[in-house]
């Protein structure tokens, strides 16, 4: 049977990627961020993972209004990395599980969500720009990708993704393999990236959000789209791919790291947790 | 329905439906032979993708907060920005109705 052995919410932004890549962690203006990633990187390690479920957003790079789906999942031995306008990350492309992945999709369906299945897909910063700080980036750990619309509104409700990653749960411990994996959930925190309020970040609500999705997720399901995206921004209504992380760990979880800085005009945090 | 939060347009499908030559015009510039393309002839390029009048306007003067208003999401007019070399706080500044030195100047006071 398989096992959730983690959860991480960590920001993405395309901006902080290229600032690791170019060894600036220690840069005052970064090193908060940056310092907060070590010790969550060690305890990864050490949890032998066989697998990362990584809940995201994609920007307009492998899905466009054509055809956007509210959720997909990535079936792929693969994953390229998406050139996003500005050229690629010189990162080698990502592994899948596709085993796993259409193991994932018949128990999602039975479960009553129906995510699009893409058996070939890029992925762009919301799944790469931070996993080099958390993992070996010849990829040791292959990946499934789950992209959520919150970008082309009407996008799904908080509640949803809260029940979304109750059912990973039940997915991955109906899986016949003993394998020990670990659900990312990435975007946000508040961040505000066109209008009258451009630039906007709040601290208190990033620092809020990070306490009560550690000790008492479940009112933060009930939270409205207007709630969200007031207080964290149009964008930052990103956070919302963080609650199937925090649900697929159960009821109670250990705290193992805990990050926020808000350098630029992005609230940026970092959590892990373990089940308990 | 949501349309606007704070002084900043939810990206709903009515925009989506207005904005979607702009949007794929932008998403096109994912590809580096169409980035060069685009800087090579704009015009050319844009009236290639089959933008209207206005719309090629709108992107001959970097009138981000227009693209914005014409329905442009921010994730996709950013690769426009990208391609011509301009970085998102210029972008995000001239949405809020600011020069960037203007934008800059604001958060120093914060």
């Amino acid at each position: 049977m398989g096992r959730i052995v983690g959860g991480i919410g960590s920001s993405h932004a395309p901006s902080f990627g290229p600032v690791y890549d170019k060894g600036q962690q220690k840069d005052p203006m970064w090193a908060p961020l940056f310092d907060g990633y070590v010790p969550v990187r060690t305890w990864l390690e050490a949890l032998r993972p066989d697998l990362f479920i990584v809940v995201y957003n994609d920007h307009g790079n492998q899905f466009f209004f054509n055809s956007y789906p509210t959720f997909a999942l990535g079936a792929s031995e693969m994953y390229p990395q998406a050139d996003e306008g500005w050229g690629k990350r010189d990162l080698p492309d990502m592994r899948g599980d596709p085993d796993f992945s259409w193991h994932l999709a018949r128990n999602l369906i039975d479960d009553e969500f129906d995510p699009t299945i893409c058996q070939e897909m890029s992925v762009d910063h919301g799944v790469m720009s931070f996993m080099p700080m958390l993992t070996d980036t010849r990829w040791p750990v292959p990946i499934v990708p789950f992209a959520v619309n919150v970008i082309q509104h009407p996008v799904p409700k908080a509640r949803r993704l809260y029940k979304l990653g109750q059912a990973f749960r039940r997915a991955v411990e109906s899986y016949p393999k003993d394998i020990r994996v670990v659900v990312f959930g990435t975007g946000g925190l508040s961040h505000q990236l066109q209008g009258a309020r451009f630039g906007f970040t709040d601290p208190d609500w990033d620092n809020e959000f990070l306490d009560r999705l550690e000790t008492d997720p479940e009112p933060l399901a009930a939270l409205s789209h207007r709630e969200y995206m007031e207080r964290g921004g149009t964008e930052g209504i990103e956070m919302m791919n963080w609650l199937p992380m925090r649900a697929a760990l159960g009821p109670k979880v250990k705290r193992i790291g805990r990050t926020y800085h808000a350098p630029m005009i992005t609230g940026y945090g970092l959590l892990a947790l373990e089940p308990v | 329905m949501l349309d606007e939060i704070s002084g900043a347009p939810v990206f709903t499908g009515e925009r989506s439906r207005a904005g979607y030559r702009l949007n794929r015009m932008a998403m096109s510039l994912t590809d580096p032979a169409n980035r060069a393309a685009f800087v090579a002839d704009e015009t050319d390029y844009l009236h290639g993708m089959g933008l209207s009048e206005s719309e090629v306007d709108l992107v001959r003067r970097r009138d981000w907060k227009g693209m914005i208003e014409a329905g442009g999401n921010i994730y996709l007019i950013i690769k426009i920005a990208g391609a011509l070399g301009i970085a998102l706080y210029e972008v995000g500044a001239h949405t809020a109705g600011m020069s960037l030195e203007q934008f800059m100047a604001q958060r120093k006071g914060r």
